[in-house]
């Protein structure tokens, strides 16, 4: 499998493309050959594919084998009547669209045929009008329903491979753990096993960390998804937020020669938002700009207020950027950049797709702008708090 | 009697880690590879008499294309025979996984065990593996 296969796998299944429309394939079953010429005719004009047959018996057979988008059939012909074509064809397939034409246009013989589940009919004799607006509408009545099925079936299959990647994440760490306690209880006691029993404890124990950490970082996306995270908001000022963070980062920083920069502005820079939701939005961003730097790089965090009730954040790095190919699928939910080995960092794949979610939950958006080789910024937009009536009061009163 | 090499292919060091501390204990030679990539180029380098791979790699079916690659492409001809033991997480069958018969037939391994493996299990294999 190719790398960029497997990146869409991760990045969930993209919509094949729609292949070239063929026009849409139409039967025409009437024992009369006037109508039978008519009806291609016409419908021949609209640019439709087109078979018309006189008898019942060979109409069902050009349905099963050329299988048709609609059809229209006579309900009162010798041998096979209309009524038997319908429900033969709705066993074959129950998405054909079936109109019939009625001779004696009783509401009785049409209610029935209705309730066998034709599409629509068209009473003897009918002008070419009718005609092409019931099996225009009949053909788009039957396109919708093919679409609702396509997409049913990708949800499907999205929610499957959604399943059974997340129980590979979930196992992996587990597995590894159920292995090292099985192989330590195997082997003989020996000097060199005792020397590896700690060293075997110690990754127990961060696989461990780590599956916690991922389920964490599940539940919190899960409960952004229920909008839990953000039903509450209050003005919030971002600067003791954005600041505590750094502050927690500085030795992990510092360890790796990185400077963290703040340019905050001094009065207040409140935002609508949610303490919690905040904390783990910039803890993030935040965390990422450190992890994928580089050695003596800088991590710059700016936030401002625009004045048109909106904030402005970015959070940037001096890292290895991100080419532009992965950038799409950034956002994604257990997407991560496929890194030359040794490179790989730590993490669930799953911090920016919370990111993504809060920030949208909040009215705000989030964007990433990065250049391979000389770092990366994400720019996050927020929504100041509402104006109370005493704030506006005050403002009016000051400028007037 | 040199000791039969093994070749372990996962991306999770811890199970090669642990795999390995077995196959040592026993007296085999272990050889590591991270990718599948990596174990076809130490296929060549090393020739083990034994190939262990992870299916779920960087790509979920990378064990898959490693047997594959083994079996099928004339450049590791050389190595054909050797056996190969797959082992993964996921709790399915080859089958179930690959439910086009035909595809499983040209790619079946010559074991397959579930992690975390079953260590007398997974010594019984590989002797009758590396015996055969």
């Amino acid at each position: 499998m190719t790398t960029e296969q497997s990146e869409r796998e991760l990045a969930g299944v993209g919509c094949q493309a729609p292949a070239e429309q063929a026009p849409p394939k139409i039967i025409v079953i009437d024992d009369d050959s006037a109508i039978c010429l008519a009806c291609r005719k016409i419908l021949l004009k609209e640019g439709y594919q087109v078979q018309a047959y006189e008898d019942g018996l060979r109409g069902l057979e050009a349905i099963t084998t050329w299988k048709p988008d609609l059809v229209v059939v006579d309900l009162k012909m010798p041998g096979i009547g209309g009524m038997e074509v319908l429900s033969r064809v709705h066993e074959f397939d129950p998405h054909i669209i079936i109109v019939v034409i009625t001779g004696y246009a009783t509401i009785d013989t049409a209610v029935q045929a209705m309730k066998c589940g034709a599409y629509d009919f068209l009473p003897k004799p009918f002008a070419p009008d009718p005609l092409r607006l019931i099996v225009r509408r009949g053909l788009e009545h039957r396109r919708l329903v093919i679409e609702s099925r396509r997409h049913e079936m990708e949800r499907e299959l999205i929610k499957r491979r959604f399943v059974s990647f997340i129980s590979h994440q979930l196992q992996s760490p587990l597995a590894a753990v159920h292995q090292y306690l099985e192989v330590l209880r195997h082997l003989e006691d020996s000097p060199e096993t005792a020397a590896k029993r700690r060293e075997w404890l110690e990754r127990c124990l961060k696989r461990i960390a780590e599956l916690e950490e991922l389920i964490r970082d599940w539940l919190t996306l899960a409960k952004a998804e229920e909008r839990v995270l953000v039903a509450q908001r209050y003005p919030i000022d971002l600067r003791p937020i954005l600041q505590g963070i750094l502050n927690s980062y500085e030795q992990m920083a510092a360890a790796e020669g990185i400077r963290l920069e703040a340019r905050l502005p001094e009065q207040e820079c409140l935002v609508w938002g949610n303490r919690h939701c905040l904390n783990v939005l910039f803890d993030n961003l935040i965390v990422n700009a450190i992890k994928y730097n580089r050695p003596g790089g800088r991590v710059s965090v700016s936030a401002q207020p625009l004045g048109d009730g909106q904030v402005a954040v970015a959070v940037s790095d001096t890292g290895v950027g991100i080419p532009e190919k992965y950038r799409r699928f950034l956002f994604e939910e257990f997407f991560r950049i496929p890194r030359q080995e040794g490179e790989a960092k730590p993490g669930t794949g799953l911090g920016l797709a919370i990111c993504r979610k809060i920030v949208t939950e909040m009215g705000g958006s989030i964007e990433v702008e990065s250049e391979v080789g000389v770092g990366t910024t994400f720019y996050v937009r927020l929504l100041a708090p509402p104006e109370t009536a005493e704030g506006r009061r005050a403002r009016l009163e000051q400028t007037a | 009697m040199p000791p039969a090499k093994v070749l372990l292919i996962d991306d999770d060091r811890d199970f090669r880690t642990s795999l390995r501390a077995v196959l040592e204990a026993r007296g085999y030679e272990v050889i590591e590879a991270e990718s599948g990539k990596e174990g076809l180029k130490k296929i060549v380098e090393h020739h083990p008499s034994l190939i262990v791979v992870d299916i779920m790699m960087e790509c979920c079916t990378e064990g898959y294309s490693v047997t594959q690659a083994i079996k099928f492409q004339r450049q590791y001809e050389a190595f054909r025979n050797i056996p190969i033991i797959m082992v993964s997480s996921i709790q399915e069958s080859p089958d179930e996984l690959f439910p086009m018969a035909s595809e499983v037939d040209m790619i079946r391994p010559d074991t397959y065990l579930t992690k975390p493996v079953d260590i007398d299990k997974f010594v019984e294999v590989v002797e009758r593996a590396v015996a055969a």
